[in-house]
């Protein structure tokens, strides 16, 4: 019997001394990998979430480049096509104004949006072409009861 | 009884139950730490009246809410005449005050549901354990009692009497207005749909229920029991959280699914990040503490990962409920978000504060043998389950971090969580199969051999066949690949054990495969959630790679064609129900020529005498079969002339997720079915740490 313990327990002692910096090196690289996989796709998939006014501003570096526009909706503006779904309205702030173009399927929402937050890219011809749009109510599904003063 | 006395009975329910919470926090530490038993009783009393007191709370808002008393704001806010009495239920979680409000009467129950079961166990950790819920519950009931609205107040806490005050309280459900509205505005139409009723409640139920294990752990951390008896102990309401985290995560889905109309259901938006999270870092919990439980390793670990898990349902909750990430508001500009970042802050840094000042006793037992072992998959397994909630935090937050450093957002959508979650998921899956089939301590050639050759085989046959017939995209090979290989690692786990039973006691192959895993329901029950997870990718992969769709403007008697789909449009109808107009388009379906049944796809128009408050709900139409759905909207229509403009979209395999689910929760439950076992197991451990303590 003894010919077969002795053996294993010198193994298991060299083990021991190596042992533990395997596993912080193993460890360490795997977390590495995730988080150089979540910085690689964050660079490249990363797009500007920009106000009206910082998209004016920037308008001639950012046409033809994905980014996400934050801006209050001009209600009165909305045209839907039913035939095409082609959605079109415009987004006003101030004396900004940016005409967006969208085809698919309608957020339910839309009618009652107070802003617009559309991804997509701006055209050199100045209209925004949406991949997506995503509307933003008063309050995410609550609001005050009409005339009410809640305090 | 009048609107004001129900406001006021609710109002101040609340307000005893804090008292009550702070008394039991601090009476039950003291008791602990002089040693007063009958102390601790009093604390017992005091947390059994909170839940008292909560209950009868909640019973107060919610007759409030069925008989519709909208001189309660909140009642005004979530109801009307013409929703649903379910719906007028279902807006005790709908708001945020009720929300908070659920969540508290919940702890409450939890807590009082610990007392009972432990009345003659753990009386070293309990106080500890009481005291941490208590605070937590009186956090809650101070958010819904006295907190006041930071952006005005600053920290502070009103007085809930001095009426110049009151306005300024955030979290109170039973505030009063100051006349009766004729009518509320109800709930939102996109939130009348019965996921409502459901898929709120399991995912508190699972959030809430994780407190418990954390109060555990941090008593286990302060009373130096550093043991298994605190995991061990906690094992059930583990899974039950979890199971209800899952449960959470499935009827989400399939609400979106149907209601929003965009023919899938996950989009990675931060709210279903936000549940994905906690899910996530409890997995792998569930895991690691195995290791501990076995090998006595992994206990730091252990406690970070449960901490991790409370702290992410409490930023999921958070998140939802302050809308701190999608709304145009600001980050601090919610009137709920500082307390919850301070209460969260603090959670931290007394966990931290505790793990530090116990370090010493965290030794672990053992030490790693081999990168080949069962300890090391499940250590590569827990890596890549935080890593993965890491990266979803990381793309979730980073929009708020980038505006608060540089000034300028920077956001990242869908493609990132594809692109990043999708490899770590994928081996995630491979591991699957990998772990449970690798020896403790060290693996030698000859198991791994016995365990994968064959696996191994039937993972390169099913690539090969997918090939075979023409699947060319390589992410849905590997996917399908990877799923073959685990299926058949379980399927001989299952196979082998049962050929032993049958061998050993003569029993037939039917009876021993059942007793198989009565027998040894935590392994087996693991197993079967294995499979179910397995499906669920299935269904995963087929909607994700394979979805073909398309749209056309169709006239009465016109048709579209899709695969081997037919649709033919047989006209519009249109007709007013008590809340809504319906617009539905009446649809023909043939499947290769042969008629298969009708489809209405339908859009329904709320209107309100507030035109902002008019809305439309898109229902969509779904033909599930095994292989595929047929999912059809009414994207588009004009009543005068006839025409309607369907978008149709074939989904394959999405059926699968759903049965996936349905086997996780068959597994969870075979899994924490008592079992005598787990019983053994938790005496002898608890005998085990007496003996350490003297």
């Amino acid at each position: 019997m003894s010919t077969i313990v002795a053996p294993s327990l010198e193994r298991a002692s060299t083990i021991k001394a190596g042992g533990k910096l395997k596993f912080v090196i193993g460890g360490l690289l795997i977390l590495g990998a995730i988080a150089f996989v979540t910085l690689n796709s964050f660079q490249s998939n990363a797009i500007y979430y920009l106000t009206l006014k910082e998209l004016d501003a920037q308008r001639a570096t950012v046409i033809n480049q994905p980014v996400r526009v934050n801006a209050p909706l001009d209600k009165s503006s909305i045209q839907f096509d039913d035939k095409t779904l082609t959605l079109k309205f415009t987004l006003k702030d101030g004396d900004l104004v940016l005409p967006v173009v969208y085809t698919g399927v309608v957020p339910d929402t839309l009618g009652q949006g107070e802003s617009v937050v559309a991804e997509g890219r701006l055209g050199a011809d100045g209209v925004f072409q949406a991949s997506t749009l995503l509307v933003k109510c008063p309050s995410k599904y609550e609001s005050q009861p009409a005339g009410s003063s809640a305090n | 009884m009048t609107d004001f006395a129900m406001a006021d009975l609710g109002y101040v329910s609340l307000l005893l139950s804090l008292i009550l919470s702070l008394y039991a926090a601090g009476a039950a530490f003291y008791a602990a730490r002089r040693k007063r038993p009958q102390i601790f009783a009093s604390a017992r009393n005091a947390i059994f009246l909170v839940a008292a007191f909560t209950t009868l709370s909640v019973g107060v808002l919610v007759s409030a809410l069925i008989t519709h008393q909208f001189r309660i704001e909140y009642v005004a806010v979530q109801t009307n005449l013409a929703q649903p009495l379910l719906y007028d239920i279902s807006a005790l979680w709908g708001g945020q005050e009720g929300s908070l409000l659920f969540w508290a009467w919940l702890l409450a129950v939890f807590t009082a549901v610990v007392l009972i079961q432990n009345h003659d166990k753990n009386q070293e950790l309990l106080p500890y354990v009481v005291s941490g819920l208590a605070v937590s519950e009186a956090f809650f009931l101070a958010l819904l009692t006295i907190a006041a609205d930071p952006s005005i107040a600053g920290f502070f806490v009103a007085l809930p009497l001095n009426p110049q005050l009151a306005g300024s309280l955030v979290g109170n459900p039973f505030r009063m207005l100051d006349f009766t509205p004729p009518d509320g505005n109800g709930l939102n139409p996109l939130l009348q749909n019965p996921g409502m009723f459901i898929h709120p409640v399991t995912q508190y139920l699972g959030y809430v229920a994780f407190t418990i294990p954390f109060a555990f752990a941090m008593a286990a951390l302060f009373t130096g029991r550093l043991s298994d008896v605190w995991i061990r102990t906690t094992r059930r309401w583990t899974l039950f959280a979890w199971l209800f985290l899952s449960l959470g995560l499935l009827f989400g889905m399939q609400w979106a699914y149907v209601e929003l109309g965009w023919g899938g259901y996950w989009g990675w938006d931060p709210v279903e990040n936000a549940s994905l999270m906690p899910w996530l870092t409890a997995t792998a919990f569930l895991h690691s503490v195995m290791i501990q439980e076995r090998r006595g390793m992994l206990k730091v670990w252990n406690l970070v990962l449960v901490m991790l898990t409370f702290i992410l349902s409490i930023l999921g909750t958070f998140i939802t409920r302050s809308g701190v990430i999608q709304s145009v508001h600001a980050f601090g500009v919610s009137s709920l978000g500082p307390w919850f970042l301070a209460f969260l802050a603090l959670t931290l840094l007394s966990f931290l504060y505790l793990l530090f000042n116990r370090v010493d006793r965290l030794k672990e037992e053992n030490e790693l043998d081999s990168l080949i072992s069962r300890e090391s998959s499940f250590l590569l397994n827990n890596l890549i389950l935080v890593g993965a909630a890491f990266a979803t935090l990381w793309g979730t937050i980073f929009p708020m971090v980038s505006e608060g450093i540089t000034g300028k957002k920077v956001t990242v959508g869908a493609p990132f969580f594809n692109q990043v979650n999708g490899p770590i998921f994928l081996a995630l899956i491979v591991l699957i199969g990998v772990c449970p089939l690798i020896g403790w301590r060290r693996a030698t050639a000859e198991n791994l051999m016995r365990n994968f050759l064959r696996p191994f085989a039937v993972s390169v046959v099913a690539a090969l066949a997918l090939i075979a017939v023409g699947v060319r995209e390589w992410y849905g090979v590997v996917a399908f690949s990877a799923v073959a290989f685990v299926l058949t690692t379980i399927g001989l786990e299952f196979y082998r054990g049962t050929l032993a039973r049958h061998r050993q006691y003569n029993e037939n192959l039917v009876a021993a495969a059942v007793n198989l895993v009565t027998n040894n329901r935590r392994r087996y029950g693991g197993y079967i959630v294995h499979i179910g997870v397995i499906l669920g990718v299935i269904g995963i992969a087929g909607s994700s790679f394979y979805q073909v769709d398309t749209q056309a403007n169709l006239k009465p008697g016109e048709t579209v064609q899709l695969k081997q789909y037919t649709v033919q449009y047989d006209g519009l109808q249109v007709y007013p129900t008590a809340s809504h107009d319906a617009v539905t388009a009446r649809l023909t379906i043939f499947e290769n020529g042969n008629r298969v049944g009708t489809l209405s796809p339908e859009k329904d128009y709320y209107t309100s005498p507030d035109p902002n408050q008019s809305q439309s709900t898109t229902e969509v139409a779904v033909r599930t079969t095994a292989l595929e759905d047929l999912y059809i909207i009414l994207a588009g229509f004009d009543s005068t002339a006839g025409t309607a403009t369907l978008k149709v979209i074939i989904n394959p395999l999405v059926v699968w997720l759903w049965i996936g689910f349905g086997v996780l929760v068959g597994g969870t439950l075979i899994a924490a079915w008592p079992d005598p076992r787990e019983e053994h197991a938790l005496v002898r451990a608890r005998v085990k740490e007496a003996l350490a303590q003297a």
